[in-house]
Order: structure tokens, then C-alpha cells, then sequence
């Protein structure tokens, strides 16, 4: 069975490195984008991942306007989108949840926190 | 003899010939023209005390102190900006460089892994090297959090810094903007030497540990 592919979308070069190398050493193929438009594009581009992390305070386009623009993108509406921030506020959690996120964690977020809440949406890896 | 001295008795002299036409003007034209003639000198006055009295000359000073001492402010403000930016360029670079290292490792020990075969000593020692890679991995992120709290504290000095710069207009300096740079360079200068080596290396408080998650759980599924 094809490995799960995740797109990983934050400004922190550590960021995504650092979840790269947790999510590939768990068996999961991931895909980094830098910013919104960068992951916007790669989606448009044919990339078809099975979830998408991100970060919510980036240049330009923000995690919040990203998880709008996907939902009304053709084949991701549904796709799982789980929310990786130092963001804690109920605020910006509501409004997370009414862009339709899937779920919000808190950085630093432990490699083993991070693995069971991806292995909760995508079983079978 | 010193300008204010000039100035005051130049609002002598005036005032005392205003006072002879005050009185000459009793004289000829009654109570009503010397009262015209003594509100008359008492604006004489007014205007030359406002334009060159011992007071206002005060006050300006003290004004251009307080602008200058604001435009210090500035350059301090602008100053810990500058230490912020340093902060996360230097700890980004030094936790890619980390990342990076700990993948390699990562993929090494799996190579030797494969290599060591059944010799049970020899696998237990590589499991123990491999295990605490991950764990390591996910505690780099405190360079995020670190570069996010820094650039919150650096919104916050701009804030600040508005606030002087429309301060120090309101006092009539125009000059404040230009003179932040030498001040700046002043204090980094004065500074250079005195950061201690246990700041630089002290990431304790930054590494997420002291963090107030007050605004709800460390993970929430909608």
C-alpha cells in the first residue's frame, strides 16, 4: 500500500524540517510548502496529498485564509487539515474551526502527540 | 551679556515708554484712552514676552531635552529590535544546521542497523543511539516558538516607537528620525562587550517550557 502523503505548510525552515523528518520516520511521503500560495499552487499544480498541516501566522496568505481557499478548491474540500500553531486563543481557534479545520495543536507539540493525532485521521498510515 | 538679559531689558525699555504714553494719554484723553492705552501695552508685552521672554527661551530648552532624550529611547527600542533579529537569525541557522545533523544520524543508524545483523549487543547500543533522535527532533521547534515571541516583543517596541516619534513632534522636533542612527551606534558600541556568554547560551525559557496555554488544550480535534 502507497505510503500516506502530507503536505506541511509553515514559514520556520525548522519547522519543516524537523516535521519532515518525524513524519517520514513514521513511514508517512511529505510534501513542504513555505507559505498559503506556495501550497495553493502546489495543489493546483497536481499534488494530492491525504492531509495538509499548517501554520497559522505566515507572510502573505494566512493558515486561516489557506484552509478557506482549499475547501473551495475542487477534490480537497474534504480533505483533513489539521492546524499546527503557537496560536492558543479561543478566537483564533473558532475561527479555525468555522474555516473547517480538522484540529489545532500547539507548538511545541511532541513528535509522539503529533504522530497519534495524524495516525487518529489517516489509520492506515 | 546673554540673550535673555538682551531680551529682558529690551521688554523694559518698551514698557516704559508704553507706560509714559499711557499716562500722557490720561492726561489728554481721559480714562477711556488710558484704558485702551494700557490694554494696548499690556499685548506689547504679551507679544514680546511670548517671542523672546526668559520663560518661553526655558521652556523650549527643556522641550528639546525631552525630544532628545526621546529620540534615545528610540534608538534603544530600535536597538533591542536589531538584538531580536540577530537572536533568530543566528538560532535558525543553528537549528537547520541541527535538523539537519540529526536526520543524517537518523538515516546512518538505520544503515548501521541493517548492517549490524543479529548481533544483539551491537543492535540494542544502535536502538539506544536511534531512540532519542525523534524526541530531539521535536524539541528543535523551540526556535520557532522563540522567533515568534521575539518578533511579538519587536511589535510591541514599534508601538513604542510611534508613540515618541508622535511625542516628540508635539514638542516641535523634526529632528528626532535623524539622529536615532548615532545614538544606536552609540549604544552598540557601549554594549558590544557586556553580553554574557550564559545569555546567549541560556534557551531554557525559550524552549516552550514557561508557556500559558490558558486560551484552551494543547491539542483540540473539531
Amino acid at each position: 500500500m502507497m505510503p500516506s502523503t502530507i503536505l506541511i505548510v509553515d514559514d520556520s525552515a525548522t519547522i519543516l524540517m524537523s516535521m519532515e523528518a518525524i513524519l517520514h520516520k513514521a513511514g508517512f511521503t511529505v510534501a513542504k510548502a513555505a507559505c498559503g500560495e506556495e501550497a495553493v499552487t502546489k495543489l493546483q499544480g497536481g499534488l494530492k496529498p491525504n492531509m495538509i498541516i499548517t501554520d497559522i501566522h505566515m507572510p502573505g496568505m494566512s493558515g486561516i485564509d489557506l484552509i478557506r481557499k482549499v475547501r473551495t478548491m475542487s477534490g480537497f474540500q474534504f480533505i483533513p487539515i489539521l492546524v499546527v500553531t503557537t496560536e492558543s486563543q479561543q478566537a483564533k481557534r473558532d475561527e479555525a474551526r468555522a474555516a473547517k479545520a480538522t484540529g489545532w495543536l500547539v507548538k511545541p507539540v511532541q513528535p509522539d502527540d503529533l504522530l497519534k493525532v495524524v495516525k487518529q485521521i489517516l489509520p492506515n498510515g | 551679556m546673554t540673550r535673555d538679559t538682551i531680551s529682558l531689558i529690551r521688554i523694559g525699555a518698551v514698557a516704559t515708554a508704553v507706560a509714559a504714553s499711557t499716562a500722557a494719554a490720561a492726561a489728554a484723553f481721559g480714562d477711556v484712552a488710558a484704558g485702551l492705552a494700557a490694554l494696548g501695552s499690556l499685548a506689547v508685552g504679551y507679544g514680546l514676552g511670548r517671542k523672546d521672554g526668559a520663560l518661553p527661551g526655558a521652556v523650549r530648552l527643556l522641550m528639546f531635552r525631552v525630544a532628545d532624550e526621546l529620540a534615545q529611547y528610540r534608538a534603544f527600542t530600535k536597538l533591542l529590535r536589531d538584538q531580536g533579529e540577530r537572536i533568530t537569525e543566528s538560532t535558525s541557522g543553528a537549528a537547520t544546521a541541527i535538523v539537519t545533523g540529526l536526520t543524517q544520524m537518523d538515516a546512518d543508524v538505520d544503515r548501521l542497523r541493517d548492517l549490524v545483523g543479529d548481533a544483539e549487543a551491537l543492535r540494542s547500543l544502535v536502538d539506544a543511539v536511534s531512540a532519542p533522535v525523534i524526541e530531539m527532533l521535536g524539541q528543535i521547534q523551540f526556535q520557532d516558538v522563540t522567533q515568534q515571541q521575539i518578533a511579538f516583543l519587536s511589535r510591541l517596541s514599534l508601538i513604542v516607537d510611534e508613540h515618541m516619534i508622535d511625542l516628540a513632534r508635539q514638542l516641535g522636533d523634526r529632528r528626532a528620525m535623524d539622529r536615532v542612527g548615532n545614538f544606536k551606534e552609540m549604544f552598540n558600541k557601549a554594549l558590544d562587550d557586556c553580553v554574557m556568554t550564559s545569555q546567549r547560551e541560556d534557551h531554557h525559557a525559550a524552549a516552550g517550557l514557561d508557556m500559558q496555554e490558558a486560551g484552551g488544550p494543547k491539542i483540540e480535534m473539531f
